[in-house]
C-alpha cells in the first residue's frame, strides 16, 4: 500500500476502528464482570428477597425509607466517618512527614525507603492478625514490656474508643507508606532551585518547606486524600478479624453492616440498599477524581 | 553564627529523632510478626526476655502439614489467572484509549475509576445469588470471574496511563511506514510501555492477593485463598499464633519483591495528576 493514502479520511476512519476493536473486549468484560452484578445490586436493593425465605415479589422503595430511620445503619455511618477522618488524617500526616524527612533529613537512603514500605506489603488480613496478636493482652509483648513496671495496660479491643483506636493504628500502620510513595514522587518533582532561591531571599527551612514546598505539594495531597478516603469506605478485613464489629457495635462500619445484613441476618434486598447507599458515595467521589484528572492531563 | 548552626544541629536531631520513632512504629510489628513465628509452642505466652532461646522452626514445618500450603496454590492460582486474563483484555484497550480519537474518554476514565473504588459488598451480593445458582461457589472460574472485577479496571487505568508516556509519533511513524494498527501496537508501543506493563500486572496481581472479601463469601474450603485459611488457626477456644505469625509471613514474601519493583509505578497508575 502507498504511504500517503494512510492519511487520507479514509484510512483515519479505517485506524480508528481498528482502535474500537481493540476496546470492545474490554468493554465486553466490563459490563459483564461489573456492570452485570452492579444492576443485580441495585435490582436487589428494590426487592424483598431474603436468603432463606426467598422474595414474595414485592418492589418499592421500602429498603430505602427503612435506612433513614435505621438507627443501627446511622450508628455503622458514624463508625466509618470516625475511622475514616481520624484514619486518613493520620496516614496523610505520617505518610507526608516520613517522605519529607527522607527527603530533607536522611537524604538518599534507599533502605529506609524500602524499610518504611514493608507495612504496605503485608495482606489487610495479617495486617490484622498482626495488630490483633499485639492488642492481645496475655500475648501482646507491649503488656509484658509495661508489666515489668507494674503497669497494666487496658485491654483496648473491649472498649468502644479502644477498638476504634486499634483499627484506625492498624490501617493507619499498613496504608501510610502509600502516602509516603505518592508524597515522595511528588517531592522528586520539584525543582531544588525554588528551595535555593528561597533560602536567598533569606527564608528559614521551616518558612521555605510551609510556603514553598507545602503548596506544590497540595495536588499529590489532595489526591492522596481522596483515594484513601474512598478506600476507607471499604474497610472489611480489621473489622472482621479484630473486633468483628464490637463491642456492641461500636466498629460495625456501614460495609460490615452492609455484610451483617446480607450473610449474616439473610436480609439481601437490605443490605443490597446499604451497598447502593455506599456505592453512590463512590460514584460522587470518583466522579470528582476524573474531573481533577482530566483537568491535570489536558 | 555559632548559635545559628547550633539551632540547626538541634533541629536536625529533632528531625532524626522523630524518623527513628517512625521508623519503629513501622518496623517493629514485623520483628514481632518474625519473633513470634520461632517461638517455641510452649514459651509463646511468655515475655520474650524470659525465655529469649526457646526458639524453633517446628512452626514453620508445622504448617506445611496443615491446609495453609494448598490455599496459598489457591491465591497464586486465582490471582495469577485474573490478572492474566485481564492483561489480555486490559493492555489493548488502555492502548486504544490512550492513542485513538474515540469520545467518551471521560465517562471512561469515570467508570474505571468507579470500579476501582465501589466498595465490594455490593459486587459480592449478586455475585453470590448467580454464582449459587449457577454452581459456582468454591470453583476457581466464580473466584477468577470475581477477581476481574478488581484487575480489570486497574490494568485499563494503568496501561492506558503508560501508553499515553508513549510518543504519538511512534505509533504515527509505523503505521505511516505500513505497518498495520496491531503490529505497531505489538512491535512499537507494547514494548515501548513494557515497564509499565509488567507494574500494570504486578498492581493487578497484588490486589487479587490481598483480597479476602470475595474469597470469605464465595468459596468453601476446596477453593479457598491463603487470606480465608488464615482464619482457621483461629478456633473458638485457642488461637494458633506461631502459625499465624507463620502464614503472615508466608503471605507477605511472594508480595515484597513485586512491591520493590513496582512502587515506583504504584504512583503512575494512581492517576496522571500525581506524575510529579
Amino acid at each position: 500500500m502507498a504511504s500517503d493514502s494512510k492519511k487520507s479520511p479514509g484510512a483515519t476512519f479505517e485506524l480508528e476502528r481498528g482502535y474500537r476493536r481493540m476496546i470492545i473486549p474490554a468493554i465486553i468484560a466490563v459490563a459483564v464482570f461489573a456492570i452485570v452484578p452492579l444492576a443485580g445490586m441495585l435490582a436487589l436493593s428494590f426487592s424483598d428477597y431474603h436468603l432463606i425465605r426467598g422474595s414474595n415479589g414485592e418492589i418499592g422503595f421500602r429498603n430505602f425509607i427503612k435506612i433513614v430511620n435505621d438507627k443501627r445503619l446511622i450508628n455503622s455511618v458514624y463508625v466509618m466517618a470516625v475511622l475514616s477522618l481520624f484514619g486518613v488524617a493520620a496516614q496523610v500526616i505520617i505518610g507526608t512527614a516520613v517522605a519529607v524527612g527522607l527527603q530533607k533529613i536522611v537524604g538518599k537512603w534507599r533502605l529506609g525507603r524500602v524499610l518504611f514500605l514493608v507495612p504496605y506489603a503485608v495482606p489487610h488480613v495479617a495486617v490484622a492478625l498482626i495488630w490483633l496478636s499485639l492488642f492481645t493482652p496475655t500475648l501482646s509483648p507491649v503488656n509484658a514490656f509495661f508489666d515489668v513496671f507494674g503497669i497494666t495496660v487496658p485491654s483496648f479491643l473491649t472498649s468502644q474508643n479502644g477498638a476504634l483506636f486499634a483499627i484506625i493504628l492498624a490501617d493507619t500502620w499498613t496504608n501510610f507508606p502509600f502516602t509516603m510513595l505518592i508524597i515522595l514522587a511528588a517531592l522528586q518533582g520539584i525543582s531544588p532551585d525554588l528551595d535555593e532561591a528561597a533560602a536567598l531571599d533569606g527564608a528559614t527551612r521551616v518558612k521555605t518547606f510551609l510556603y514553598v514546598t507545602v503548596p506544590l505539594l497540595l495536588p499529590a495531597l489532595l489526591m492522596v486524600t481522596l483515594f484513601r478516603f474512598i478506600d476507607s469506605l471499604k474497610h472489611f478485613p480489621m473489622i472482621y478479624v479484630m473486633t468483628k464489629g464490637g463491642p456492641g457495635r461500636s466498629t460495625q462500619a456501614t460495609n460490615y453492616y452492609a455484610y451483617v445484613q446480607t450473610f449474616q441476618n439473610s436480609n439481601v434486598a437490605y443490605g443490597a440498599a446499604v451497598a447502593v447507599l455506599l456505592f453512590l458515595m463512590a460514584a460522587l467521589i470518583s466522579f470528582y477524581v476524573a474531573k481533577l484528572n482530566q483537568r491535570v492531563a489536558s | 553564627m555559632i548559635d545559628r548552626s547550633a539551632e540547626f544541629r538541634f533541629k536536625r536531631s529533632l528531625g532524626l529523632t522523630m524518623m527513628l520513632v517512625l521508623l519503629a512504629f513501622a518496623a517493629l510489628p514485623t520483628v514481632w510478626v518474625l519473633i513470634l513465628s520461632i517461638r517455641e509452642q510452649s514459651a509463646i505466652f511468655e515475655p520474650i526476655w524470659e525465655s529469649p532461646l526457646a526458639v524453633t522452626l517446628d512452626n514453620f514445618f508445622k504448617i506445611t502439614r496443615s491446609d495453609f500450603p494448598k490455599a496459598l496454590m489457591n491465591s497464586f492460582i486465582t490471582a495469577g489467572m485474573s490478572t492474566i486474563l485481564a492483561m489480555l483484555v486490559g493492555v489493548p484497550a488502555g492502548f486504544a484509549l490512550a492513542k485513538s480519537r474515540v469520545s467518551g474518554k471521560f465517562i471512561a476514565s469515570w467508570i474505571l475509576l468507579l470500579l476501582r473504588m465501589a466498595p465490594p459488598v455490593g459486587f459480592v451480593i449478586p455475585l453470590f445469588l448467580l454464582y449459587v445458582n449457577a454452581g459456582l461457589i468454591d470453583t476457581y472460574t466464580g473466584l477468577i470471574f470475581a477477581y476481574m472485577t478488581l484487575t480489570l479496571p486497574l490494568i485499563v487505568w494503568s496501561m492506558w496511563n503508560s501508553f499515553s508516556q508513549v510518543p504519538d509519533e511512534l505509533i504515527e511513524a509505523a503505521i505511516m511506514d505500513g505497518a498495520s494498527l496491531s503490529k505497531a501496537f505489538l512491535l512499537i508501543a507494547l514494548p515501548a510501555a513494557r515497564p509499565g506493563a509488567v507494574a500494570a500486572a504486578i498492581l493487578g496481581f497484588l490486589v487479587a492477593w490481598n483480597d479476602f472479601f470475595y474469597a470469605l463469601i464465595i468459596t468453601r474450603s476446596s477453593t479457598s485463598t491463603a487470606p480465608v485459611a488464615v482464619m482457621n488457626f483461629i478456633s473458638y477456644d485457642s488461637v494458633d499464633w506461631a502459625s499465624i505469625a507463620v502464614a503472615s509471613i508466608a503471605l507477605t514474601l511472594p508480595i515484597l519483591p513485586l512491591m520493590a519493583i513496582a512502587n515506583r509505578y504504584i504512583v503512575q497508575s494512581l492517576s496522571g495528576a500525581v506524575k510529579g
